[in-house]
């Protein structure tokens, strides 16, 4: 069998993630960016972590000192999580780290809700979905996972939408912006009816478009569309949002990549 | 019937594999003997959205792809080629459209085959629809409807059938999105399998009964759902590591079709297909460099090494400069053939089998485990507990582990998250139980607590 020399090796090939990789573990980039406050400390740490067990022992112990549980979910979980979300945003930590420490966070978010009678306050609202024909949800799973991580609050309307539900969603809610997912070409043409049914009742939010097949020129077809190539986008595109950019050209100029 | 399982594998040595030849030639369509000294391209091609709007639309759109695939052919002097049409929802929620688009397409095939003899044949992919919004309903009613399109296409002019089924997919879903191995063997070594055996031993009885090819299925909704959340060398998604995992496990759930009663070829997007073919024997699709227009991947010369179809995957059909879509793709594919055929007609094919592979072998960990010795080891992994469909994949994806960490000792370059994902998943398997039966009664409970998607009743549990 054929095998390349060392020298040969590396005229034909570059890997560019190990040429390009950070000095620093993931655990001792963690370590600078945790708040050092005693209690927040452990939380904070055991979301970077994924360990829900933890996070809970780490807020009962805060609530035991007297801290308001409402007050520990800005001041604390999502702290934590925003140690995970700067260093995925970093390239330092992987997907599966920030699913597993959102889930650990939402449960802390729960706890604390559990022991408290204030409603928390979020960031803003978004109603995530998966276009009407397709099945495929394991991205719009992933964008509302990072949307809850970074603070929003999900309206999570599933797969195989109808355009109608999707449209009687937003009247509901009233979300900052609303989101769509799709797999096929086939089934993407959705996200134009959803469109122009929002603006038939004079609703001008950002509608957040990708996966699959779903490409810029596509999205860019329609009014409201705003096309993220990665689902990590779908934050941003929130954070751009409340930041005050709410036109559809400016978010266009700053997300749309090609 | 209960499957009959594979123990042993077809090839003695990983060495006697090529591309183009395979132990188990497939006769199909119009002249064509798939695995029997020469390679084939495969055209894969998905109408324009708006050409769904009706049947007749959809069959005028599908004539016309058919009919500029053949012509363009025939322009540049190919002897043979495949279709594959991959159904758009319709065409399989509606039986009778499927059917009636296979008719109009071998129609047209068979006048270039008459008039020209062109060497062809007609691959229909039916659409997984056993879904509903809420929930996979892998046994309710629409497993009927399901297995009509496969009957009804079959009887109307597919020559070869296939699918890309979805079990097990609900609880991989969750497992690989958090580095889980354990949901990631159950979802598609134990559930994907079970739901394998059930839909082969159907379509297996539909082709032999309309005379048509049961070709096979691939690990699509999964496997190819891993390496497409890895993405490329800097996307910090999936540790490629986990990827290549979820692929090893894949072998033995492709695999399940072939015992059940597929034949060949294998579906291009199946990258598990060189393990398939080292122990089945069977031909195989695949597809690489030329199905960019689809996606991108790490694999792209590497996995025509041992492909008997090589596919372009999917193209949109419309212009280019050069043609139609399929006219362009069509002809690259081709032309990819030409040479492979040309290395086979003078006995060069292991020197470019070698070539194609080496050219990606140290690309990625999920190139260097399919490298045709590599995929050869995890073969026999699998057929060592043929009989069992949990400890085949658990000892496919140790196998894989240890393959890659032999390559990381050696040229194999990986990042120290690669390595880390490795050595965790690593510990996770040699962590479970060997006893199948503690594990599956382990994970339902798990999963049907934690996915709330999963109905254990879709399996049969």
């Amino acid at each position: 069998m054929l095998d390349f020399t060392e020298a040969s090796l590396k005229k034909v090939l570059t890997r560019y993630n190990v040429a390009l990789e950070k000095e620093m573990t993931p655990e001792a980039a963690a370590e600078e960016l945790y708040p050092k406050d005693e209690f927040v400390y452990p939380i904070a740490k055991a979301i970077f972590e994924g360990e829900e067990d933890d996070v809970v022992e780490g807020l009962q112990a805060a609530m035991d000192a007297g801290k308001d549980p409402i007050i520990l979910i800005d001041d604390a979980l999502m702290v934590g999580m925003g140690v995970v979300t700067k260093l995925y945003d970093e390239g330092i930590i992987f997907l599966p780290n920030v699913m597993m420490s959102a889930d650990a966070m939402l449960n802390g978010i729960e706890f604390c809700k559990e022991n408290s009678e204030t409603a928390p306050v979020t960031k803003g609202t978004v109603v995530c979905h998966v276009a009407e024909g397709d099945v495929h949800d394991i991205g719009k799973n992933i964008v509302a996972a990072l949307l809850r991580a970074n603070g929003y609050d999900v309206v999570d309307l599933g797969r195989d939408v109808p355009v109608d539900e999707v449209v009687a969603s937003v009247i509901k809610n009233k979300p900052l912006m609303v989101t769509g997912t799709a797999l096929m070409t086939t089934t993407m043409y959705a996200f134009k009816e959803v469109n122009d049914k929002l603006l038939e009742k004079g609703i001008k939010i950002p509608f957040a478009c990708g996966g699959g097949a779903v490409n810029q020129d596509f999205v860019s077809q329609y009014a409201l569309g705003v096309y993220g190539e990665e689902a990590a986008d779908a934050p941003k595109i929130a954070d751009a949002i409340i930041a005050g950019t709410n036109d559809i050209a400016a978010l266009r100029d700053k997300f749309h990549k090609h | 019937m209960a499957a009959k399982r594979y123990t042993s594998m077809a090839y003695a040595s990983a060495d006697e594999m090529s591309f183009g030849v395979s132990k188990y030639p497939v006769k199909a369509g119009l002249g064509l003997e798939i695995g029997a000294g020469y390679t084939i391209p495969e055209i894969n091609y998905a109408p324009r959205p708006a050409a769904g709007a009706s049947k007749e639309k959809l069959i005028k759109e599908y004539e016309k792809i058919t009919t500029d695939v053949m012509s363009r052919m025939v322009q540049v002097g190919f002897p043979a080629i495949i279709l594959e049409t991959e159904h758009v929802q319709q065409m399989s929620n509606n039986p009778s459209w499927g059917a009636e688009v296979a008719h109009a397409q071998k129609t047209i095939m068979e006048e270039y085959h008459d008039e020209y003899g062109i060497k062809c044949a007609l691959r229909h992919t039916i659409g997984d629809i056993r879904e509903n919004r809420d929930f996979l309903q892998l046994r309710g009613d629409k497993y009927s409807v399901f297995l009509e399109a496969f009957e009804e296409c079959a009887k109307s002019g597919a020559d070869m059938l296939s699918v890309e089924s979805m079990g097990g997919k609900e609880v991989f879903d969750q497992a690989i999105l958090r580095n889980d191995i354990a949901g990631m063997l159950y979802g598609i070594g134990c559930l994907g399998s079970i739901d394998m055996e059930m839909i082969w031993t159907d379509i297996a009885k539909i082709a032999k009964k309309t005379g048509t090819i049961a070709a096979g299925d691939t690990d699509c909704a999964q496997a190819n759902t891993a390496m497409f959340i890895g993405g490329g060398l800097l996307d910090k998604n999936l540790a490629h590591t986990l990827a290549v995992l979820a692929r090893a496990i894949s072998a033995p759930r492709t695999l399940c079709g072939f015992e059940a009663g597929a034949v060949g070829p294998g579906k291009d997007c199946g990258y598990e297909n060189v393990i398939i073919k080292a122990i089945t024997g069977m031909p195989m699709a695949q597809e690489g460099k030329s199905s960019t227009c689809a996606h991108s991947d790490l694999v792209g010369n590497l996995i025509m090494q041992c492909c008997d179809c090589w596919s372009n995957e999917s193209v949109e059909y419309h212009g280019e400069f050069g043609g139609t879509t399929v006219q362009c793709w069509s002809e690259s594919l081709a032309y990819d053939c030409a040479l492979m055929n040309t290395a086979l007609e003078t006995k060069n094919e292991k020197v470019l089998r070698d070539l194609f592979m080496l050219s990606d072998r140290y690309r990625d960990p999920q190139s260097y485990a399919l490298a045709y010795d590599n995929a050869y080891k995890i073969g026999q992994a699998i057929v060592k507990d043929g009989d069992n469909i949990y400890l085949r994949a658990k000892n496919a994806a140790i196998e894989c582990c240890n393959i890659i960490s032999e390559g990381a000792a050696g040229k194999l370059a990986l990042s120290r998250f690669e390595t880390k994902a490795l050595a965790d998943a690593k510990a996770s398997l040699d962590s479970l139980t060997d006893d199948m039966d503690k594990f599956m009664d382990d994970c339902l409970t798990k999963y049907k607590s934690e996915v709330k998607v999963f109905l254990p009743e879709n399996y049969g549990l």
